[in-house]
């Protein structure tokens, strides 16, 4: 009995232990069970609440990850192709939107220069419309040389001030090797704060990250208005998500759908729960304040109000 | 010997001591030079060159004060008020100077008295080293021919066609018919050579506000020794700035080389800084992005750590933890250090400015003062319409193929795009969005936006320019700007 209980502690111990250089907790080896919320407060640094486990709100996707993305890691976004940089960069400002919601502190987007050349370079109108990051809050840092945007990331991810801090790639080069992604992993599990890797048009190859995703586009739903969908249309953002590395989830692909005025996601399919006209996006409307305000900056959405109710076409077919 | 170009004839510039000695003159012609002496080395004087190396030699004097000035082309002024006690007093920081320059290849004069023209003239008309106390000017003065008043050649000939040789003579002569007749400079100069009229050098460089500096006995040329001076000199400097209740926000570091070579490094901080080890820290982002342009050779035997700029320092309270305030301070740091290392343009955010025009609309500017912006929620009436805008804007929009569209002014139905062929499949649109023609320069075209899908999901943000007109055949063109999600 004393030596089976002696190795049986042993056994676990070996087992955090791994589980500590793999950078999650031990607890999760054995759950199989969605985590219950978007996972308990670890550690405050910095003043922001730091959370193991990032829930997207999309339930499907969540379970198959064992309760969300790894917050105090390094997480690899990755497209196939150049034109795919819409839908790969779209998946990881909802992921950042997300942490906002929890964590009100800057973001840092660093990448270089040929990447902003071939895919473009933020829009600072459609991150805030579409995922309520405030310019203000986002520092684009575009370097010369990779190894220059790597050292930025690295300080940043180290600091742990920024409430994340995406690295943009293109392909696969052969400075961004084994152990750069390392190095980027250990500064993100140190300070707590997430790090995506968003790689345009590469492979998928070995890295230190506990989670891959490989993103494509999906065609977008139809907008919904109060009398059904509206033909024609382009909803929603949409996701094709391949979890493509997982320390607990098998290789599963999900089609997720950013919701734009709850900001979060939810998977296709499921029947929407969200009002078609919601209030108000950013919350319950504020009376405005004297004096500064505009009579047209609270605008209701264009065209979840504005068309008339009966047979619903997109407004170039009415002009054919 | 050097030549230069002067009315048509190349002239002697200036000319070394073995040519002196062949009784050759400054000023005589070229070709009388070397019809007396066909074995003449001439070389062409090269005036730039003697500008930099003289600015280059006033950096060095900076070592012995802050406040040096060109005179001329082949003078210096050193306004030493103050700064004689650190070398020992003025005979010995004469002397320094003196032997340093020797140790360079120079010959110098130097003269050294209460007022610029008497130290002018010291250093031209006496022999070497000549230090004049107060009042001795002007029986000093007296004797020294009239050039030693920095005297126009023209006054100083018309002068001496009268008999005024000396300066002694000219001081005692009563002054008012020498005005008039001679004009009231050359009155100007003997005041000022005599102490009468205050005479103010202008500075080449600006003053900084606070610099510490440490003379090394043993010169130093590693990178790791250079950066724990800076900390030592940053401590030293801390003392000062706490004194004065501030923290700097432009530092320079100055390296003095034994040759003569001034280094300069400059760091800016977005938050006054005061903590050494800070601004050890922003130094070494610098040093490191420098390394290859900064040339040790035999060694810095000088370090002087200045602050250009300062600013109030406001000292916070941070709770017990020490952690509630730092977010900012730290992304102020990070800032500063990216900047450092790798230029002002290297961490920019975007801005938001009212226009209707998508570039510009919004655009990615440099940071000036990090944590005063960070929170600040912008309002502005761009950002806030609620029309859909992509993730990532093409600059400049890149001009795409369309071969067909349903109708002359809708959507593409497919388009060829970085020479791949895109299928539309659903389009929203057009949105029109007028040029603004108070800033266009000539009239340009309106365009019209569609969002537009292709078979396989992507969404893509195109627009034509120029409207379809079938009577004058107005070529449209059609381009892409943006990806969205």
């Amino acid at each position: 009995m004393a030596t089976s209980a002696a190795a049986q502690e042993t056994f676990f111990a070996l087992r955090e232990e791994i589980a500590r250089i793999e950078g999650r907790l031990a607890a999760r080896l054995e759950e199989t069970a969605p985590a219950a919320g978007s996972g308990a407060v670890l550690v405050r640094r910095n003043g922001l609440a730091v959370t193991s486990l990032l829930a997207t709100g999309a339930e499907g996707f969540d379970r198959a990850l064992g309760g969300g993305l790894p917050q105090a890691a390094l997480t690899e976004i990755q497209g196939a192709e150049t034109r795919d940089a819409g839908s790969s960069t779209g998946f990881v400002l909802a992921l950042v939107s997300l942490l906002l919601g929890e964590a009100p502190a800057p973001v840092l987007w660093t990448g270089t220069f040929d990447v902003f050349r071939e895919a473009g370079l933020p829009y600072a109108p459609g991150l805030r419309s579409l995922y309520g990051i405030e310019p203000a809050r986002l520092l684009v840092a575009p370097a010369q040389r990779l190894a220059d945007a790597l050292w930025i990331a690295e300080e940043a991810a180290r600091m742990g001030g920024f409430s994340a801090v995406l690295v943009e790639i293109r392909g696969n080069p052969a400075r961004f090797d084994l152990t750069a992604s390392r190095r980027l992993h250990h500064r993100a599990r140190d300070a707590g704060r997430p790090v995506f890797l968003l790689r345009q048009a590469g492979f998928p190859e070995p890295t230190a990250a506990p989670v891959r995703l490989i993103v494509s586009p999906a065609p977008a739903g139809p907008r919904q208005t109060v009398s059904g969908a509206l033909c024609g249309s382009i909803g929603p953002p949409s996701f094709r998500i391949a979890v493509s590395k997982s320390l607990s989830a098998p290789a599963a692909q999900f089609t997720l759908e950013w919701n734009v005025h709850e900001r979060a996601f939810q998977e296709r399919g499921a029947e929407n729960p969200v009002a078609v006209a919601p209030l108000s996006r950013d919350g319950p409307h504020i009376a405005a304040k004297t004096g500064t305000g505009l009579a047209f900056r609270y605008r209701a959405e264009p065209a979840a109000r504005a068309e008339p109710a009966g047979k619903q076409f997109a407004p170039h077919r009415r002009l054919g | 010997m050097l030549s230069r170009q002067e009315n048509n004839s190349r002239r002697i510039a200036a000319l070394d001591e073995k040519a002196e000695r062949l009784g050759l003159r400054r000023g005589t012609g070229i070709a009388d030079a070397r019809a007396m002496y066909p074995s003449l080395e001439v070389a062409e004087a090269d005036p730039e060159a003697d500008r930099r190396l003289i600015e280059a030699l006033a950096d060095w004097c900076d070592r012995y004060t802050p406040l040096v000035a060109l005179d001329g082309v082949d003078g210096l002024f050193l306004d030493i008020s103050g700064c004689a006690h650190l070398f020992g007093g003025e005979r010995c920081l004469l002397d320094d100077i003196a032997a340093r320059f020797f140790h360079q290849g120079f010959a110098v004069r130097a003269g050294l008295a209460s007022t610029p023209g008497a130290a002018w003239a010291a250093a031209r008309f006496a022999p070497g080293g000549c230090i004049l106390g107060q009042g001795e000017e002007e029986s000093f003065m007296a004797g020294l021919p009239l050039a030693a008043l920095r005297l126009e050649a023209a006054t100083r000939t018309s002068l001496e066609s009268v008999g005024l040789s000396t300066v002694g003579s000219i001081a005692g002569a009563p002054r008012a018919p020498l005005a008039r007749r001679f004009g009231t400079t050359l009155i100007l100069r003997l005041d000022q050579a005599l102490g009468r009229v205050e005479e103010a050098i202008s500075p080449r460089l600006p003053v900084a506000v606070l610099s510490v500096e440490r003379h090394l006995a043993e010169p130093v040329a590693l990178m790791e020794d250079i950066e724990r001076l800076v900390l030592l000199l940053a401590g030293s400097l801390k003392q000062d700035l706490e004194r004065r209740g501030e923290g700097a926000r432009s530092l320079e570091l100055l390296l003095f080389r034994v040759d003569g070579a001034v280094g300069r490094v400059a760091v800016g901080a977005s938050l006054p800084l005061r903590e050494p080890h800070l601004i050890g820290r922003l130094f070494h982002e610098r040093l490191a992005a420098l390394e290859r342009e900064i040339d040790a050779g035999y060694g810095f035997d000088l370090v002087r750590l200045s602050a250009l700029a300062t600013a109030a320092f406001e000292s916070t309270q941070g709770d017990l933890s020490g952690a509630a305030l730092s977010g900012d301070r730290d992304i102020a740091m990070f800032a500063d250090r990216v900047r450092a290392r790798l230029g002002p343009d290297a961490l920019l955010r975007p801005q938001l400015s009212g226009s209707h025009v998508p570039e510009r609309a919004a655009s990615l500017r440099r940071i000036e003062a990090v944590p005063a912006e960070m929170h600040a929620v912008s309002d502005s009436l761009a950002g806030g319409s609620a029309v859909e805008r992509p993730l990532r804007l093409l600059t400049p929009a890149e001009p795409i193929e369309v071969p067909a569209t349903e109708v002359p002014e809708g959507p593409p139905l497919n388009f060829r795009w970085r020479r791949a062929l895109y299928r539309v499949t659903r389009a929203e649109g057009p949105e029109r969005i007028a040029p603004e023609w108070w800033r266009e320069q000539e009239a340009a075209a309106s365009r019209d936006y569609f969002r537009v899908e292709d078979a396989d999901g992507r969404r893509y943000w195109l627009y034509r320019e120029g409207l379809y007109d079938p009577f004058e055949k107005i070529r449209t063109r059609w381009y892409l700007q943006g990806l969205s999600a």
